[in-house]
């Protein structure tokens, strides 16, 4: 009985989750997507900075943590490999590179990876890279040979394969040019075979002409190289540039933003912010933990024959009439017109209501290789909606079979912060914007409005307790608890680590900050004998001692008064523990708890 | 508030005089019969529990509770009070008819105000409204009259009529009704005595029961029809959450929150039953656990538990572990962070999917003095509440932002969710702006301003207000229109195909005419200054139904251009789902069913047939493409097989039929794709020579001078007349 409840109550949430959220991506490009580490172990990367700064190593291996750990998060399926170059000692499956040191290959991180990571960091860590590999020559091509071998060995379909190296030398050879030039044709037959070649710098002055610009993939914009060699010499830069590169973004869907008949141009939508969930349960076997999969089998209750979907139909039951449709016509239902964008006019901003939000806006961004010409109407059209501080609105399907929905494009400018690294890129904002139905009709009460010398008291209070608010300064505490809970388990760590949970209100630094003004704003808006915390009246009875059996006396309604309800169609005036307890009586199984559920089923029992 | 429901009394004019028309038009019997079943459809679909009863008058008999001494006559109560269903919808549809009586208007309204009373003592109702449907055709006696309106206020009965023509009030119009709409259908020939004396007593009750707007609600039956059309948007009673809003320890104010916004769902889903029996009980669903062996060795659902993936690893965590290590917080709180500069939060960040409008506590002067110095001082240093917001102890936490808002009759703060760390992705993208490729020149940027300014959608109006002509929030979603109206239809009218989208609908979803006709000029410029080229895909991954679609002899691109539901579907066809020729995608299973060769062709071709008869008889255009595909599969099957006769002679019934039918716009459709008889040439069997193949068309053009323009568009339910 509870898988059966289970199933009516999945099927119809999956069909709600189906509509609203843009599930994973776009069905040409599966695969996983993988990221090498090649991480400079010479000398120089141990030197301790001035006044107490990181080494360069120790930043390296704190930026990596953090990529496995929010990997896990993100998308545990992702391969990832950390090779060390400049070692003394060797170590690579084919044990045929020496000064290379390979010390994840490529797989998808784990708790054991994480915890490897956590061992060479700080002065410990040092010691430890000392002793395991030490630092000694260095040969760039065998290093990338290596690293492209990891590759090779990889049965799985890679989507997307990126190589990112970390080093404060800018001539890894020492001016040895034919190892530069060896190295050169290695990182050619590299990015041949489709690897990204990025180059993490750690240390001013860099010459990246020196040796590196030949190595590294030319950046996507063509613009100028500029942009990204500016060496990064601190912690949170580095991440924020790691970070930046590590996730190969991803469409929900690639579709025409028609302006009129004919003019298609070709854009992706992509989710730049989607909650990110926990992740779901898998079965395990009790006997040795192995993983099982589920199998779902519908079949004929009396003679126990499976069903096949055709013989399968669907009804709903609306006043008390069952309506009944074939499968394939509750599909067509909900197809209105093929996936694309229509254009319908352009409003100004202040039009966009900020409270018409439905759901977390998508990112729309030109397709050149769909359709030729499409990023240059697309960037004229930025150019003016930016400009002319207006938005498009849109009539937009994402995907098939599903119903349309209006939405604001609303032109973003590109902006990069000091470190020219890009905060916001350039395209449009997708807002989804509510129908009639979804706005709800309040009643909102009447108010007293503050006086001003209120007000000001207030602006005080504000004012002591502004911050700085930025996007990312929030972890989601009940994720993070999740996930070193897991962490802890995995690791079999005595207790998980502590979290800090980031949203909770620092009260005391508050009262602090605020001292007599709370007191000041309390004698100017509420009486002495005010009780802000009280509530007007007791909102329940206190419970008898006997607590729960006491508090719900069995409710029952005779037989022929239901019967009458039901024919007349006024059971609905019954309250769900009344409606549950009469089917309890009449021995009616019900799917579920909703009221018209069981309405519906007792109907159909009184009916017979 | 469990007892906020209405009841309201529905009372038709069903006496002979209602069945008169004006020449062309529909008798005023037919358009009133109408409004009712719109309204009572509206009802049954949004299963509110507002009860509904219907009294009828001009009845052939009586039945009324007063009826005594020859008193209220010819008034028959139908329905009593309770909620609507289709069985009424089906009564309205089939015992409603007119009858040849005629009775005092001002007596039914008698025996409506009567049913109220007895039908709701003792309950609680929030509204009582009479709906009185008539054409006033019958001389009322006003010496209740006064009787009747003090009765009306008293039991706080509203009124609402319906009648064939619109009623003006007296100073704005004059004598002469129908200033505002001249030649308003249901006008006729002018007004009876009769009619004149009863809109004389309607306007005498509707504005003693309310002065001001009383003959608002004064409908005329085309108006009505027109606005019941849409299905009533879902109503959702908002539900009240008491919290505090706390600014460190020792500052709280209590308030009051409600969603205000958010994505509505339909409240029913689709329950799967047994093809055969229509039952769900007769379909069981079960699952099973199963061990990655090649066996796929069956383990008991008890013998599993649950883990998690961390990374690579998997980590066994049961359920009650789980519960106990959680993260746990003290539940429902509104807590301030900080605040912080309203442009620090962006438009894009916002997550979720609601908006929350916090008002202050109910009944609690101070704490809305407290409240509206917030709002107030947000407002006027334009900042922002960062908040802590949890609903409840299961609920996880979020981080979000209040906003403040200050509107003429009230003041609230919005707050809508913020993301994560977790939760933002770091995409870059080239640049646009620097690629000298994509950099538009000057004339582009021109066009694209033209095209701009060409297609505004707010204007100024004549007041100096800009005034928004598309207004999203305004449109009922077109998903549950949609969905109601195949309901609708299917519970009516079982067994036809689902009927194409109501026209109001789809225009209501398209761009404004005034804009696509003033954006005609600018948007050929913009096509001329941007040259636009499709890109030729490399091979793309076939799916395994492309691949299918192919190996079995797909017809090619003309058949299935731009209709998707030609696709097959290899799950549909592997798993041997098409049994029949179905009404949604029928050359699919038509063609289907012959590859499978599980019925005998002469039989599927039947079947076929069939199913193009039901598209036809429903004269549209987008039916007659299907059809005309329809048969096309026909044709290319029979060829395929050898077997022309089936195909020929329906080919030659359907010709005979044309003129009678009205189909010539089909036929011309046929002519214009030359789908001509099955000749010798392509089938040994045929009896038809090549030349006698290419005549079949040509002479249609006989046919076509001698019909008549087609008809209207027929109507929905007249949809299988034709079989």
């Amino acid at each position: 009985m509870a898988e059966w409840n289970k199933f009516y109550h999945n099927e119809d949430d999956e069909e709600e989750q189906e509509e609203g959220e843009q599930s994973g991506g776009d069905s040409k490009i599966t695969g996983r997507d993988s990221l090498v580490f090649l991480v400079d172990a010479s000398k120089e990367m141990f030197i301790n900075g001035e006044d107490g700064q990181l080494s360069k190593f120790d930043m390296t291996m704190q930026v990596v943590r953090n990529v496995y750990t929010s990997k896990i998060i993100s998308s545990p399926k992702d391969l990832m490999a950390l090779v060390f170059y400049g070692t003394e000692q060797s170590k690579d499956p084919s044990k045929s590179f020496k000064h290379v040191y390979v010390y994840h290959d490529l797989d998808s991180p784990g708790a054991k990876r994480v915890q490897d990571v956590d061992a060479l960091r700080g002065l410990k860590g040092a010691q430890l890279a000392a002793e395991t590999m030490g630092s000694g020559k260095t040969s760039f091509s065998d290093a990338l040979w290596c690293c492209a071998n990891l590759y090779s060995d990889i049965k799985l379909r890679l989507s997307h394969k990126r190589l990112m190296i970390f080093t404060c030398r800018d001539e890894p050879h020492g001016g040895d040019s034919g190892k530069d030039r060896q190295a050169r044709t290695k990182a050619g037959d590299l990015k041949e075979t489709g690897i990204v070649i990025d180059l993490m710098h750690l240390l001013k002055p860099f010459d990246v002409a020196a040796f590196f610009r030949d190595i590294i993939s030319p950046p996507e914009d063509e613009s100028e190289l500029g942009l990204q060699l500016e060496p990064c010499e601190k912690l949170e830069d580095l991440n924020k540039r790691v970070r930046a590169k590590k996730l190969e973004k991803r469409a929900n869907a690639r579709i025409h933003l028609c302006l009129g008949e004919g003019v298609n141009v070709a854009v992706g939508l992509y989710s730049t912010v989607k909650a990110a969930r926990k992740p779901s349960p898998i079965s395990l076997y009790r006997e040795t933990n192995e993983p099982v999969h589920t199998k779902t089998r519908t079949f004929h209750t009396e003679t126990g024959s499976l069903l096949l979907p055709s013989e399968i139909k669907k009804s709903q039951v609306y006043g008390k009439k069952q309506i009944v449709m074939e499968r394939d016509e509750v599909d067509a239902i909900k197809k209105f017109e093929d996936p694309a964008m229509f254009l319908i006019g352009f409003k100004p901003m202040e039009r966009l209501k900020r409270h018409h939000h439905i759901r977390p806006a998508e990112f729309l961004y030109p397709e050149e290789d769909e359709v030729k010409g499409s990023a240059c109407l697309f960037s004229a059209l930025l150019t003016k909606c930016h400009e002319r501080n207006v938005f498009a609105l849109c009539r937009c399907i994402s995907r098939r079979n599903i119903p349309p929905r209006f939405v604001a494009l609303v032109p973003q400018k590109e902006e990069l912060d000091e470190g020219k690294v890009q905060i916001s890129a350039s395209g449009f904002h997708v807002i989804y914007l509510p129908y009639a139905d979804d706005i709800r009709t309040l009643d909102p009460p009447e108010c007293p409005t503050a006086s001003q010398s209120q007000v000001d008291k207030m602006k005080e209070i504000v004012s002591k307790l502004r911050f700085k608010y930025r996007s990312d300064d929030f972890e989601n505490p009940a994720l993070q608890q999740q996930y070193r809970n897991l962490e802890a388990l995995a690791l079999d760590m005595m207790a998980p680590e502590d979290t800090e949970d980031l949203i909770m209100p620092k009260v005391e630094q508050m009262n602090d900050r605020l001292g007599p003004l709370v007191q000041e704003f309390k004698d100017l808006v509420y009486p002495a004998d005010y009780n802000p915390e009280g509530k007007p009246a007791a909102k329940r009875k206190p419970a008898d001692a006997g607590g729960g059996a006491e508090k719900k006396p069995k409710v029952e309604v005779p037989e022929d008064e239901l019967r009458e309800r039901a024919q007349n169609g006024t059971l609905g005036k019954l309250t769900v523990p009344v409606l549950k307890e009469a089917c309890k009586k009449f021995g009616v199984h019900t799917t579920g708890n909703k009221k018209q559920e069981l309405i519906d089923a007792l109907v159909a029992q009184l009916g017979q | 508030m469990a007892g906020a429901k209405s009841a309201s009394v529905l009372c038709l004019d069903v006496g002979f005089s209602m069945s008169n028309s004006a020449p062309g038009e529909e008798p005023h019997f037919e358009l009133a019969k109408k409004v009712i079943q719109k309204f009572v459809q509206r009802q049954v679909f949004a299963e509110t529990k507002d009860e509904l009863a219907l009294v009828l008058f001009g009845t052939d008999s009586t039945k009324n509770s007063l009826d005594q001494d020859g008193q209220y006559q010819n008034i028959t109560v139908h329905r009593h009070l309770m909620i609507p269903d289709f069985e009424l919808l089906e009564e309205i549809e089939n015992q409603v008819h007119p009858e040849n009586q005629q009775a005092d208007w001002l007596d039914a309204l008698v025996v409506c105000m009567d049913l109220l009373q007895t039908e709701t003592e003792g309950k609680k109702y929030d509204r009582l409204n009479i709906s009185l449907l008539t054409d006033l055709n019958t001389r009322a006696s006003s010496e209740q009259i006064d009787v009747i309106i003090e009765n009306l206020k008293q039991a706080g009965i509203t009124l609402q009529f319906f009648l064939p023509f619109p009623v003006e009030d007296d100073e704005e119009s004059g004598r002469d009704a129908g200033r505002g709409s001249p030649g308003h259908p249901g006008m006729g020939k002018g007004l009876s005595d009769e009619q004149k004396s009863s809109v004389d007593i309607v306007k005498h009750i509707m504005l003693n029961l309310d002065e001001e707007n009383g003959l608002d609600e004064v409908y005329s039956f085309r108006n009505a029809i027109e606005q019941l059309c849409m299905f009533k948007r879902i109503e959702r009673k908002p539900m009240a959450w008491p919290c505090q809003l706390t600014i460190g320890s020792c500052l709280p104010i209590r308030i009051i929150g409600y969603k205000a916004v958010t994505e509505e769902r339909l409240k029913k889903s689709w329950t799967t039953i047994d093809a055969q029996s229509n039952k769900k009980d007769d379909v069981k669903r079960e699952t099973v656990y199963c061990l990655d062996d090649d066996n796929e060795t069956e383990v008991q659902k008890d013998d599993t538990i649950q883990g998690f993936r961390y990374g690579s690893d998997i980590v066994p965590f049961s359920k009650v572990d789980q519960e106990q290590m959680k993260y746990k917080h003290d539940g429902k709180c509104f807590a301030v962070l900080g605040f912080t500069k309203q442009n620090t939060i962006r438009r894009h960040h916002f997550m979720g999917t609601q908006v929350i409008k916090v008002f202050s506590a109910k009944d609690d002067e101070h704490a809305g003095v407290a409240l509206s110095a917030l709002i107030r001082a947000l407002d006027e240093l334009d900042m922002v509440a960062i908040v802590r917001y949890a609903y409840d102890r299961r609920s996880n936490p979020q981080v979000g932002a209040a906003f403040p808002c200050i509107k003429k009759d009230h003041e609230c703060l919005i707050y809508v969710q913020l993301p994560f760390m977790e939760d933002l992705r770091h995409f870059s993208f080239p640049s646009l702006e620097n690629n000298k490729k994509f950099t538009p020149s000057d004339a582009q940027l021109s066009a694209v301003d033209s095209l701009i300014d060409s297609m505004m959608l707010s204007e100024e109006n004549d007041n100096g207000e800009q005034e928004d002509m598309f207004k999203v929030h305004h449109i009922p979603n077109p998903a549950f229109q949609r969905h109601f109206q195949c309901l609708h239809h299917r519970a009516v009218s079982p067994g036809t195909p689902l009927p194409p989208m109501e026209a109001w609908l789809k225009a209501a979803l398209e761009c404004p005419e005034v804009i696509a006709e003033r954006c005609q000029g600018p948007l050929e410029e913009v096509k001329r200054k941007f040259p636009l080229t499709e890109v030729e895909k490399k091979k793309k991954l076939k799916t395994s139904a492309q691949i299918f679609g192919k190996d079995s002899g797909e017809p090619d691109a003309k058949m299935a251009k731009g209709d998707e539901e030609e696709d097959y579907n290899l799950a549909d066809i592997a798993e041997g789902s098409v049994t029949s020729v179905g009404s949604v995608a029928p050359t699919k299973d038509f063609r289907t069913l012959i590859k499978k060769k599980c019925l005998p062709f002469g039989e599927v071709c039947q079947q076929l047939i069939c199913r193009l008869e039901q598209l036809l008889s429903n004269k549209n255009t987008s039916y007659f493409m299907k059809s005309i595909t329809c048969i096309l599969a026909f044709r290319e099957q029979s060829v395929e097989l050898g077997d022309a006769n089936l195909y020929n002679g329906y080919l030659r019934s359907l010709k005979k039929s044309i003129p009678n039918r009205g189909l010539e716009v089909f036929w011309d459709l046929l002519v214009q794709d030359a789908v001509t008889l099955i000749s010798k040439d392509e089938v040994k069997g045929s009896s038809v020579s090549k030349t006698e193949a290419d005549q079949f068309l040509v002479t249609e053009e006989k046919i076509k001078e001698a019909a008549a323009p087609p008809a209207d568009t027929g109507d929905v339910d007249d949809l299988l007349d034709m079989m």
